[in-house]
């Protein structure tokens, strides 16, 4: 069933995870409406990667709730998470750099086969370079390539939920700009978009809701437009108040 | 002439080597084991390939009844592999040997012990109705060759085809890059890794047909002179070589039949060895690298 704009599609709850005895996160709570663009914002260490990875149980929580869609999914594996419509694309990219451009999209459309020649195309469309690459190594494209055909092979099945762990990371400044103009456009396309990100003005510029994990705890959390000049974003990125400003 | 039979020979038991490579590397490749006790099942399967012949001699009983025992232990074992790599998270090789050469020696015993009291079984002579097929001079080619040299390369072809064609194969190829990411596409990596075995168990099983066909014996220690052979084969190609391990394992077999024309036959796995050796020391990662 298609759910409304604004509807929740995603809430964690009293959300803790730990390695060993170390408390990556500690009771966090985390709510994604239906077509909103949330950005995670928090310094190295601040427990970004471990939150989007245990969305999509490569980390099992030790305590807390997820509800996806009004179903608990608390006990599915990754998988059966990813097949339900969550996606996670890692700071890496998660291609698969021994196979071809082709070949990563077909694994793309590995649940949903039936429709990869349809979803090629609109992918193809959407990412003119991919095609003259189609039989290339994905391990030889150059790092920005690379995104784009980690976000094409994002495309190829009807995921609800996209999540991108800092997808400006090791780019340029002109692939940060393109990917975050991507980013948007498939906000626009009707993605539900939750990103993991340190550039604080790229993120400010497209978030609608934004929150700020410091030591695994949530600490800020909120309407960009209402945070865009809260002192505390500045110190949990830079330690002081004064510092950093001209980024946002 | 001679030699031209010799090749003709080496071929057909090269073709074998190539399919146990073959099955040992997708093993490798996928399930990320180092899966030293493959030959031993192989030969396992071919004692019910002779016990069952005791019994019947209707080939496809024989054929169904020896692939299903292979079958059979390959899925017997996977869940310990299988719970050896999550528990180990990313697997560590020598746990997995460990527990393959565990279940080699096993095997070993099982049958050197409990099967025909240890003895070497020897099948009934021309079950396969393996007759000369074609005679030139000294080129002498059975149809127990033609038999394994046609089985053998439409396995690997089928195989190949599998595994660079389709969309099985390309996950198979997503897993042997990266457990966590193939994942993250929704790749059911447990199930995939039952189909991995079931697959090394029917090609295992063939392969216990095929021997059975060109030995025309089994003994509980052929498991030992085969599984040195296969790993020595893969390392020489390269450890999870496809391509390599084809190209090794059909030089081998033709190597050692030419060996045997040139020295006397006991010198076969010494020679065989040291020219592997002398391989390994100059090109560490095998022939084509890993």
């Amino acid at each position: 069933m298609e759910l409304k704009r604004g509807t929740v599609i995603l809430e964690i709850k009293n959300w803790t995870v730990c390695y060993g005895p170390i408390k990556a996160l500690d009771k966090v709570d985390l709510k994604i409406r239906k077509g909103e663009i949330i950005v995670l914002f928090g310094s190295n260490g601040s427990g970004k990667s471990t939150l989007l990875k245990s969305l999509v149980g490569l980390k099992k929580p030790v305590e807390g709730t997820i509800l996806y869609r009004q179903k608990d999914i608390h006990s599915w594996n990754t998988e059966d998470i990813i097949r339900s419509g969550i996606y996670l694309i890692p700071e890496e990219g998660g291609i698969f750099r021994s196979l071809t451009v082709k070949e990563n999209l077909q694994i793309g459309a590995y649940n949903n086969y039936y429709q990869y020649k349809k979803r090629l195309e609109e992918v193809i469309q959407l990412f003119p370079v991919l095609k003259q690459r189609l039989t290339q190594i994905a391990g030889t494209l150059s790092g920005g390539e690379q995104k784009i055909l980690a976000f094409g092979k994002a495309l190829m099945f009807p995921y609800q939920i996209l999540i991108f762990d800092e997808p400006s990371l090791g780019l340029s400044p002109f692939y940060t700009d393109y990917i975050f103009k991507l980013i948007n456009k498939l906000h626009h396309l009707g993605y539900t978009i939750l990103l993991s990100e340190q550039n604080i003005y790229q993120g400010f510029k497209y978030a609608h809701r934004i929150y700020v994990l410091e030591r695994g705890k949530i600490i800020l959390q909120g309407e960009a437009e209402e945070l865009r000049n809260n002192p505390k974003i500045l110190e949990a990125y830079f330690g002081n108040q004064n510092s950093g400003r001209q980024y946002i | 002439m001679i030699i031209i039979a010799q090749i003709i020979n080496g071929i057909a038991l090269g073709s074998i080597y190539v399919l146990l490579v073959t099955g040992f590397n997708l093993l490798f490749l996928v399930g990320k084991i180092i899966h030293f006790s493959y030959p031993y099942m192989v030969i396992l399967s071919m004692y019910a390939c002779w016990a069952i012949l005791q019994i019947t001699d209707r080939l496809i009983l024989v054929i169904i009844g020896t692939i299903l025992t292979s079958l059979g232990l390959h899925l017997l074992i996977e869940p310990l592999f299988y719970y050896l790599n999550k528990k180990s998270i990313s697997l560590d090789i020598n746990t997995s040997f460990i527990l393959s050469l565990g279940s080699a020696l096993i095997l070993t015993e099982v049958m050197s012990h409990h099967i025909y009291y240890g003895f070497p079984v020897a099948f009934p002579i021309n079950w396969l109705d393996n007759f000369t097929f074609f005679k030139i001079d000294m080129i002498n080619i059975s149809s127990g060759q033609i038999y394994t040299l046609s089985v053998s390369i439409f396995l690997v072809l089928t195989l190949f085809s599998l595994i660079y064609k389709t969309q099985l194969g390309r996950a198979f190829r997503a897993i042997t890059e990266s457990t966590s990411k193939a994942r993250l596409q929704g790749i059911s990596v447990l199930k995939l890794n039952v189909l991995l075995f079931s697959i090394a168990g029917i090609i295992g099983g063939v392969i216990a047909l095929l021997l059975s066909i060109l030995l025309g014996s089994a003994s509980p220690w052929l498991g030992d002179y085969i599984a040195l052979k296969v790993l020595a084969v893969a390392i020489v190609a390269g450890l999870g070589n496809l391509k390599g391990g084809l190209i090794c394992g059909l030089s081998l077999g033709i190597i050692e039949s030419l060996i045997i024309h040139f020295f006397p036959g006991s010198w076969t796995n010494t020679i065989a060895f040291l020219m592997m050796l002398t391989v390994v020391l100059m090109k560490p990662k095998g022939i084509f690298g890993r």
